[in-house]
């Protein structure tokens, strides 16, 4: 990593509301414990987007937020044909979705992973 | 009044078996009148008792069953009990008189208080925003203020209690725990305080009787109590996955224990910590309705199940509701015979036609994006919960954390409408009322002008009675004009709040009755002069939860307080009131 390098506009944007997102997150983990997970992922994740770090690892956790997100959403909402399935699938979906970001990190996922590919100003920046 | 109930009263005459009768004058200290006063006959087992009220004379007279060494009481709030004893055969008649004390002390006076008078004193910093919370989630399953609930705690101790009820399904937000906790700290102190409190005598209290047979233990929850068409009371047990069935002529109590199911102990809710022995079962059994052959259709609040129980056979059989649907709660049975019933955890509304077997759950209006997605998220995270037993760990992701209790909108009571057969159902949390139309499903919700929509019924006309829960109302909907009528409940004391829980309609009188749950009474509401009655409980820490009524015009129930062991007796009860019962006694015995 250069840190001579000038950040791009989108790595500011995706971190800066990853913090937001985290911290807001991270309050309403005061009353229920189990939402500091996803808010220090979120944090995590910003950090490593700012300093363009680890794309790897920024991209797995996007990646399965967004995927485990979109499902828990799917599932809830139509998924009543899934049977006593319907609700081991949207569990594990939810625990997965906490455990890498929560449905913050899966709202700014999309952007992040489109940012991420080959050749844009965010993929330059992890390089 | 009398025209009202005479008829009935007549039918009842001749089936009242008397075997121990007495009459005579109640009497405050002075010597006066005790007007209102409850005149209460023990049986010698101490398991059933009957009780009427004073006239303004101070007069009373009672017919009861039974025989033996019998237990006479006089009870008025603001006075000591007078007691005595009598020897009676089998048709036996005495005149005793009976006088209620002076208090020897101010804290022996408190003791004989309601929750109502305890609650009063609690100083909220703002009652208007602090209170409800409290009443929504403490009072809902419980009085606060009784002998087992008030007893002095530092803050911390009740930050425990709390999180104690958390695991039981209390859902009060972080911030509103810990200001219930930080008042009840300081409003329980245990120390005496002058209080009064006035239950109304009437005449029309003068004319009641009240019935009452102790049932089950200690954690015993009876949530719901209904008549049958055998005229037998059944009685779903909830703690103990029984079906409690009371002959009311003979006393006898029989129970019926719900077939085993291969879930475990809390059923769907086993992530809960279930601290004081309720939801002890695997199924819950909650509510009931009977369908034109006779089988008794019983919801399953624990295992999200529909039951059958048939009175001829006793048999169970069980029917899954399927989906992610999560306590199945009221249940009625429309003209066709078709089973309907509120699912509160999950904003669903459960449709069973008994014919075909069909079952079909229909989810209703989310009510905002945030309540949908606490509705949806609700079955999910019992589901996480049920991976660690006891644990509550669901707790920990819940929304109701921060965001409380009216995150979530908890369809809870439910009604046919008998003019065109609709589907109505109040949303307790949500505070909202909805119209299903059974043919098409088509839903239709108003917001009520008070809070906490508990469990409404339909009058014969058509007409939607239901009580506010949150704000000590009543309303009344008419779906004609689409307009809410609203009255404040009358409480016995200053500063009190009234917490009407269980509504029933009698059709053929069209009386209004009412649970008061906080203050140990039921209420009768007359809508032709929109006057209240008020019948005081004999038994301290009365909580009912549905009313149903006998075909000679009783008002029955059960007293459900969570646990029974604070009730009074510490055990459960069966209570039926005739309104009419005391009068005919006093008519029997020549008064």
């Amino acid at each position: 990593m250069n840190l001579a390098r000038k950040r791009p506009g989108m790595a500011a944007l995706v971190a800066g509301t990853m913090a937001v997102v985290a911290l807001l997150v991270g309050y309403l983990g005061l009353s229920a414990y189990g939402y500091l997970v996803p808010a220090v992922v979120a944090l995590i994740c910003a950090a490593l987007v700012w300093q363009g770090r680890l794309a790897g690892l920024v991209r797995v956790i996007a990646l399965v937020s967004m995927v485990s997100g979109t499902l828990l959403v799917l599932v809830l909402a139509l998924g009543d044909g899934l049977g006593d399935r319907k609700l081991d699938i949207s569990a594990v979906a939810l625990l997965v979705n906490l455990a890498t970001g929560g449905p913050a990190t899966a709202l700014v996922a999309p952007l992040l992973l489109l940012g991420l590919r080959p050749g844009r100003p965010l993929a330059t920046w992890f390089a | 009044m009398l025209h009202r109930f005479a008829p009935l009263a007549l039918l009842a005459l001749p089936a009242v078996a008397d075997a121990a009768a007495f009459s005579g004058k109640a009497s405050l200290p002075d010597g006066r009148p005790a007007y209102g006063a409850m005149v209460t006959v023990s049986d010698a087992t101490g398991t059933m008792r009957q009780t009427v009220y004073a006239a303004a004379d101070g007069s009373y007279a009672i017919r009861t069953p039974y025989a033996g060494k019998l237990k006479l009481r006089v009870r008025m709030a603001g006075f000591a009990d007078g007691e005595t004893t009598r020897e009676a055969g089998a048709t036996s008649s005495a005149r005793v008189d009976l006088a209620l004390g002076q208090f020897a002390s101010l804290a022996a006076m408190n003791e004989t208080l309601s929750a109502s008078a305890y609650n009063a004193r609690l100083p909220w910093p703002d009652v208007r925003r602090d209170r409800p919370a409290f009443v929504s989630q403490c009072n809902y399953c419980h009085q606060v203020g009784n002998a087992w609930t008030r007893v002095p705690r530092d803050h911390e101790q009740w930050i425990a209690e709390v999180a104690k009820m958390e695991n039981m399904l209390a859902m009060p937000s972080k911030a509103e725990g810990a200001t219930i906790a930080r008042v009840l700290a300081q409003g329980f102190d245990g120390k005496p305080f002058a209080a009064s409190q006035s239950y109304g005598a009437s005449a029309e209290l003068a004319k009641a009787k009240v019935r009452e047979w102790l049932v089950g233990d200690g954690y015993t929850f009876i949530h719901d109590a209904d008549i049958a068409q055998d005229g037998l009371l059944y009685g779903t047990d909830e703690g103990h996955d029984l079906l409690w069935v009371l002959n009311r002529e003979t006393g006898k109590i029989d129970k019926y224990p719900l077939p085993d199911s291969h879930l475990p102990r809390g059923g769907l809710f086993s992530g809960m910590k279930l601290p004081i022995g309720q939801f002890t079962g695997q199924h819950g059994p909650h509510s009931m309705a009977q369908t034109s052959d006779g089988r008794i259709w019983i919801t399953n609040a624990l295992s999200s199940t529909l039951m059958s129980f048939d009175p001829k056979t006793k048999a169970f059989k069980l029917y899954p509701v399927g989906h992610d649907a999560l306590y199945p709660h009221t249940i009625r049975v429309d003209a066709h015979d078709v089973v309907w019933f509120t699912i509160v955890a999950s904003n669903q509304i459960g449709r069973f036609d008994p014919k075909t077997e069909q079952m079909t759950v229909l989810h209703l209006p989310a009510n905002g994006v945030l309540r949908w997605v606490t509705d949806m998220l609700f079955s999910t995270l019992m589901r996480i919960g049920s991976w660690f037993p006891g644990e509550a760990v669901h707790l920990n992701l819940s929304t109701h954390r921060f965001f409380g209790t009216r995150i979530l909108a908890f369809p809870y009571g439910i009604d046919v409408n008998p003019v065109d057969g609709s589907i109505w159902y109040a949303k307790l949390y949500a505070s909202k009322i909805g119209r299903i139309d059974p043919v098409t499903l088509a839903v239709k919700e108003w917001d009520t002008p008070m809070q906490g929509p508990r469990r409404p019924r339909f009058d014969a006309a058509g007409k939607f009675w239901i009580p506010a829960f949150d704000e000590g109302g009543l309303m009344r909907f008419d779906p004609k004009t689409e307009r809410f009528a609203t009255w404040r409940i009358p409480v016995v004391g200053r500063n009190e709040y009234e917490t009407p829980y269980a509504l029933n309609v009698d059709r053929r009188s069209g009386q209004v009755w009412m649970a008061a749950n906080n203050s140990d009474r039921i209420i009768r509401f007359d809508p032709a002069s929109q006057r209240f009655f008020t019948y005081p409980s004999p038994t301290r820490v009365t909580v009912l939860r549905d009313f149903s009524f006998t075909s000679d015009g009783q008002v029955c129930s059960s007293s459900s307080n969570m646990p029974a062991a604070a009730i009074e007796d510490g055990r459960a009860n069966f209570v039926c009131i005739e309104p009419e019962g005391g009068a005919i006694d006093r008519k029997a015995l020549g008064g």
